[in-house]
């Protein structure tokens, strides 16, 4: 008997491989061992070959599908796409980057499948042939974990960054299928452009230079600015920050937001809520600088000092220039 | 044109915790309020039903009775009548099962135009309920619109912001939309859309008012079970303290990341 197969679905972002599918092809293999057969499913255009980024992360397989509307194509006609092929491989398990295309196709397909779809998860593992998703709820205050213990296929989306891409040995076998195209006429893409500011989010940010409540004055935020240019990183706020104008939802770490792990995050001003911890604890280094010395972000860096953010920040920057 | 915005009841706040002897989530005392995103939907809609004679604007939620207060709260709003989906067997339903329900009720409700969500819950933040309903009604669907005009008889118009692409989207009506929040701010109900909210038709349907298949509603028609719920542990590390004046300390922590090579 063939082995059952895990799927990862490859998100296309303009024209390359969005860096979420290359990291749970890496959780997949962890995932798979011996056991399962990774398959990474991918639409693309008849000239593209985004496959050539996908084979360094070694699935044992990259199923392909070739058609020149799928650039474009709407959610609903890459879910009817990828229904053709669940009914015709009938795969065990199924993920998907939680990103908005992801949140978007997901569901689409749990629906025409009737199984179950466990959204943003922040791990997963199996026990025998079942899926074990964990899903963070209440703004991540609180873990679940879930099962689909009755259907098939289980679906999955992961939040990026949740896992990291490793190169892997192992030369994946490339096949193509086929799928009618069934095309909807009443939504149409009309144009796709990349946003102006293409700046790293927080989450591609090799370091992060992190604020909080208490250090939201605009002053301490253009110190904090020109520390991040310094250190080729970018700034990321806690929910307090939020609030202001300048930031959104995408400038959050934790909390439904964004989940980080750069080589070195500079945490000014924050207290650690357990979701903002739990949103950045895999950073390489943490540095907390806080007023407060039981705050709980000491518990989770590696350096901290005990007193005023915002002098601390204004004396690193001068030894920086 | 008719416009029905689908909504949840949430608990006013996030900071949930675990009951320590029976590992359940307490829930206990926590009120609950419109899920916030709604609000962003609501708003949309009210603003087409302000830019033209003929938008009826209706507002949809499937949970016990309290629910109602969302729903007296979007019609403070603006909105012109409510629906509550309330029954015993809808209990425990997950997306699947919820969206099942919600396509059933809007079937009934019929001829909608549009179906507006909010891009999330706040407290389950899957996001999940508007594409499955757009599957079951067979409608187009836009996800996380920035914005959207109507931009012809039968037509909407739409900027969706990928994480780091713009897509303009062009949608032939009936069609599903879920928005971002920052697509507009809120309107808060006036005194005198308190005061006409009360007299706005609420309507309630339970099981037997719905044309629906048992075997897909509330627990038994869930195809997810969770299994454990915990609080996250952060995980500890040593701290070595920066002491002195700020630029002393500034100095230690410039130090010690030149030794981790990280400047």
């Amino acid at each position: 008997m063939s082995k059952p197969e895990l799927w990862v679905v490859a998100e296309r972002r303009l024209d390359h491989i969005e860096p979420t599918t290359q990291q749970l092809i890496t959780k997949a293999k962890h995932l798979a061992g011996n056991q399962m057969h990774t398959v990474a499913v991918l639409f693309e255009a008849t000239t593209d070959h985004l496959e050539d980024e996908l084979k360094a992360y070694g699935p044992d397989e990259i199923r392909i599908v070739k058609d020149d509307r799928f650039p474009t194509a709407t959610d609903a006609e890459i879910a009817d796409a990828l229904q053709q092929l669940v009914t015709a491989n009938e795969p065990n398990s199924i993920l998907f980057g939680a990103t908005i295309t992801g949140r978007s196709i997901a569901p689409r397909l749990q629906a025409k499948l009737q199984t179950g779809l466990t959204a943003d998860c922040l791990d997963l593992r199996f026990d025998d042939d079942t899926l074990v998703a964990t899903k963070p709820s209440y703004g991540d205050n609180i873990m679940c974990e879930i099962i689909c213990p009755d259907h098939r296929p289980q679906m999955a989306t992961v939040r990026p960054n949740t896992f990291v891409a490793e190169p892997a040995d192992g030369a994946a076998t490339v096949t193509s299928s086929t799928i009618t195209f069934h095309p909807v006429d009443r939504l149409q893409v009309k144009t796709a452009t990349p946003v102006v500011n293409t700046a790293t989010t927080v989450g591609d940010a090799s370091r992060v230079v992190a604020l909080g409540r208490g250090a939201a004055s605009a002053a301490t935020i253009s110190t904090a600015t020109k520390l991040a240019e310094k250190l080729g990183g970018r700034i990321g706020v806690s929910r307090p920050l939020t609030d202001q104008e300048r930031f959104t939802h995408d400038d959050q770490i934790g909390q439904s937001g964004n989940t980080i792990h750069p080589e070195l995050i500079l945490n000014f001003g924050i207290s650690g809520a357990v979701q903002f911890l739990v949103g950045m604890q895999d950073s390489q280094t943490i540095v907390a600088v806080n007023s407060d010395p039981d705050a709980p972000i000491f518990d989770v860096a590696d350096y901290g000092y005990v007193g005023d953010a915002t002098a601390f920040m204004t004396a690193l920057l001068a030894q920086f220039n | 044109m008719k416009i029905v915005v689908c909504i949840k009841q949430v608990p006013e706040t996030n900071d949930v915790t675990i009951d320590p002897v029976t590992h359940n989530l307490d829930r206990r005392g926590l009120a609950g309020v419109m899920n916030p995103f709604d609000k962003n939907a609501i708003e949309l809609a009210l603003n087409l039903k302000d830019s033209r004679d003929d938008v009826q604007v209706a507002l949809l939620t499937m949970g016990p009775d309290d629910y109602a207060e969302s729903l007296r709260e979007g019609l403070a709003m603006g909105a012109d009548e409510g629906y509550l989906l309330s029954d015993r067997a809808f209990a425990g339903a997950d997306t699947l099962a919820t969206g099942y329900v919600l396509a059933q009720a809007l079937k009934k409700i019929g001829d909608a135009d549009l179906i507006l969500f909010g891009r999330q819950a706040v407290d389950a933040d899957t996001g999940q309920v508007g594409p499955i309903v757009a599957e079951f009604l067979q409608q187009p669907q836009i996800t996380y619109a920035a914005s959207l005009r109507l931009s012809g008889d039968n037509e909407v118009t739409a900027e969706r912001l990928l994480e780091d692409t713009k897509q303009t989207l062009v949608a032939q009506l009936p069609a599903v939309i879920s928005v971002r929040s920052e697509l507009n701010t809120p309107r808060y109900p006036t005194p005198r859309n308190i005061q006409l909210s009360f007299a706005k038709p609420l309507t309630t349907w339970h099981h037997d008012d719905l044309d629906l298949d048992d075997t897909r509603l509330g627990q038994a028609g869930s195809p997810t079970i969770v299994t454990k719920v915990y609080a996250p542990e952060p995980v500890k590390r040593e701290l070595t303290k920066l002491a002195g004046t700020p630029a002393e300390a500034a100095s230690q922590l410039i130090t010690a990341l030149k030794g981790r090579q990280l400047i």
